[in-house]
């Protein structure tokens, strides 16, 4: 299979496309992630040892903005983390689903 | 005699151009992707999902010599040395999601189609009969 330099870009920069508002709030998200971590003392590979994980790459998936923490493991990860689950919870909604964190609570975030 | 044991060259950092044609190159679907690095500087890419979540669906990442293929909820599905391997895996995977997704619509079809026929079709059953035993007198009346 034969692909030309242009191909091998991501799609975005090909295209020139924006990157889409719930893109933007999952990257959002990663950085709240990330800074809870480093403040429990904990490398990505210490987070995925504890949270069972052979991998530790589903973390930096989920920091990076990629993809969301699951809702089954959001217990486990707040805990890790020495938060709060229900507050932790509570302020990733304000990235994931934002519409519904306003219906729920009340408060634009 | 000594035999020598050579070690693997340990790739690190970001993809190589080398590398990523071959995952696009195998996948060639026009999916959206794109690429990262974790905290450890092993590479990343993510095949995404349609607008507007574009979220996660496959991430194939290489851990020293070794790649990792996990879909968007952190599942391990598959792990190898070689990257090809790793490739043709993810293109089957995703060929698994489209199939349930045509799948689900099939059954969806069958259950609508189902009511119709459980539902609607014997008020429209109904209907011509009234109208056939009707008809007459009408055209009497008229």
């Amino acid at each position: 299979m034969k692909l030309d330099r242009d191909q091998v870009k991501p799609a975005e920069a090909r295209q020139g496309k924006a990157v889409p508002e719930a893109r933007l709030l999952r990257k959002q998200a990663g950085d709240w992630l990330k800074q809870r971590r480093s403040e429990a003392g904990l490398s990505q590979v210490d987070l995925a040892a504890r949270l069972g994980l052979k991998y530790y790459t589903f973390i930096s998936q989920v920091e990076n903005g990629f993809s969301r923490v699951p809702t089954e493991t959001m217990e486990a990860w707040a805990t890790q983390l020495g938060l709060d689950p229900s507050a932790f919870a509570k302020h990733l909604l304000v990235y994931y689903e934002p519409e519904l964190h306003r219906l729920l609570f009340g408060t634009k975030p | 005699m000594n035999v020598i044991a050579f070690e693997r060259t340990r790739i690190a950092g970001a993809w190589s151009e080398a590398e990523l044609i071959i995952i696009v190159g195998t996948l060639n679907d026009g999916r959206l992707w794109d690429t990262g690095v974790t905290e450890n500087g092993d590479a990343q890419l993510y095949l995404l999902g349609p607008d507007p979540e574009q979220a996660c669906e496959l991430c194939v990442s290489r851990l020293g010599g070794r790649y990792i293929l996990e879909d968007g909820a952190g599942r391990l599905l598959f792990e190898h040395r070689s990257l090809p391997l790793v490739a043709m895996h993810a293109r089957s995977q995703l060929r698994i999601t489209r199939w349930s997704l045509v799948a689900r619509i099939v059954v969806v079809w069958c259950t609508i189609r189902d009511v119709i026929h459980d539902r609607v079709e014997p008020l429209i059953g109904e209907s011509e009969e009234l109208l056939v035993h009707l008809a007459p007198q009408f055209a009497a009346f008229v």
